[in-house]
């Protein structure tokens, strides 16, 4: 085989190539969906106390309505859905609706952070949930007041671990 | 729906026309296992499950909403949300999951 040294563009190609990948590593390397790095199991009431400290939760029931079924046939996936009737304008809006199961490991499910831009403050999505128990929304508004609704749903099959 | 769907696939479903001012609502859905957590004697099993952990929407290139969220949303996961329209735009809504994957859908929507 001839022997030959390298060229200045193939050098240059190498050392670009290297720093695309060292810049890529440290990134890809992180394990964002180890346990470490997902929020903690604990008991619901830690979880609300690690969110919002000791500030006060007011009662939700008129502004919020949280839609989901009585009896949630599959734990695996129920459908869900939060309305908070709020205006959404820059001076008054929903900043963030939060939506934690009790009795799942990890009480905290989503968090949904809004704008003005949002029109409404309405959200969707299906949960998981591991046993019957307290399903509950959390609306904070822009000003930092926090509302709270819960609803109790029955699960028939359990969403397993979540 | 038919056909193979593959991981990332990202379906954005919204309105195609709207009056000026008004609010609008869209579904988002991904073709994802967001997987949940296994648990082995009672024990969570430690490894790099792969879920959906943020959700972007943009609407007429602002970001309007971002979602955390966690493996307590179930399989394939989907998200219904509103937007305000002022003027036509693209609805764009990003993915991300905590294995480095990005993925994108969008819709157009235009005033009527």
């Amino acid at each position: 085989m001839p022997e030959r040294s390298l060229t200045r563009r193939e050098v240059l190609t190498a050392v670009a190539a290297a720093g695309v990948v060292s810049a890529w590593l440290p990134r890809a390397a992180v394990a964002q969906g180890s346990l470490a790095n997902l929020a903690p199991e604990e008991p619901v009431d830690k979880t609300v106390q690690r969110l919002f400290g000791a500030r006060p939760i007011r009662d939700g029931a008129s502004i919020i309505n949280l839609d989901l079924p009585l009896i949630a046939e599959d734990g695996g996936n129920e459908a869900m859905s939060v309305e908070v009737k709020s205006p959404m304008t820059p001076q008054s809006y929903v900043k963030a609706i939060y939506i934690l199961s009790d009795k799942n490991p990890r009480p905290l499910n989503a968090k949904f952070i809004l704008t003005p831009g949002s029109g409404q403050a309405y959200v969707a999505t299906s949960l998981r949930l591991a046993d019957t128990g307290d399903v509950r929304a959390v609306a904070e508004m822009q000003d930092g007041t926090l509302f709270m609704v819960k609803r109790t749903v029955r699960v028939v099959v359990a969403g397993c671990a979540v | 729906m038919r056909g193979v769907s593959a991981l990332g696939e990202v379906k954005v479903r919204a309105p195609g026309s709207v009056a000026r001012g008004s609010v609008a609502r869209a579904r988002a859905l991904i073709i994802h296992p967001n997987e949940r957590v296994e648990r082995k004697e009672g024990k969570p099993v430690d490894r790099n499950y792969r879920f959906v952990n943020r959700v972007v929407v943009s609407y007429a290139g602002r970001d309007i909403a971002e979602f955390e969220t966690s493996t307590s949303i179930g399989e394939n996961p989907s998200f219904g949300f509103a937007f305000r329209v002022n003027e036509p735009g693209t609805l764009k809504v990003t993915f991300f999951d905590t294995h480095g994957g990005r993925f994108e859908g969008a819709a157009e929507v235009k005033l009527g």
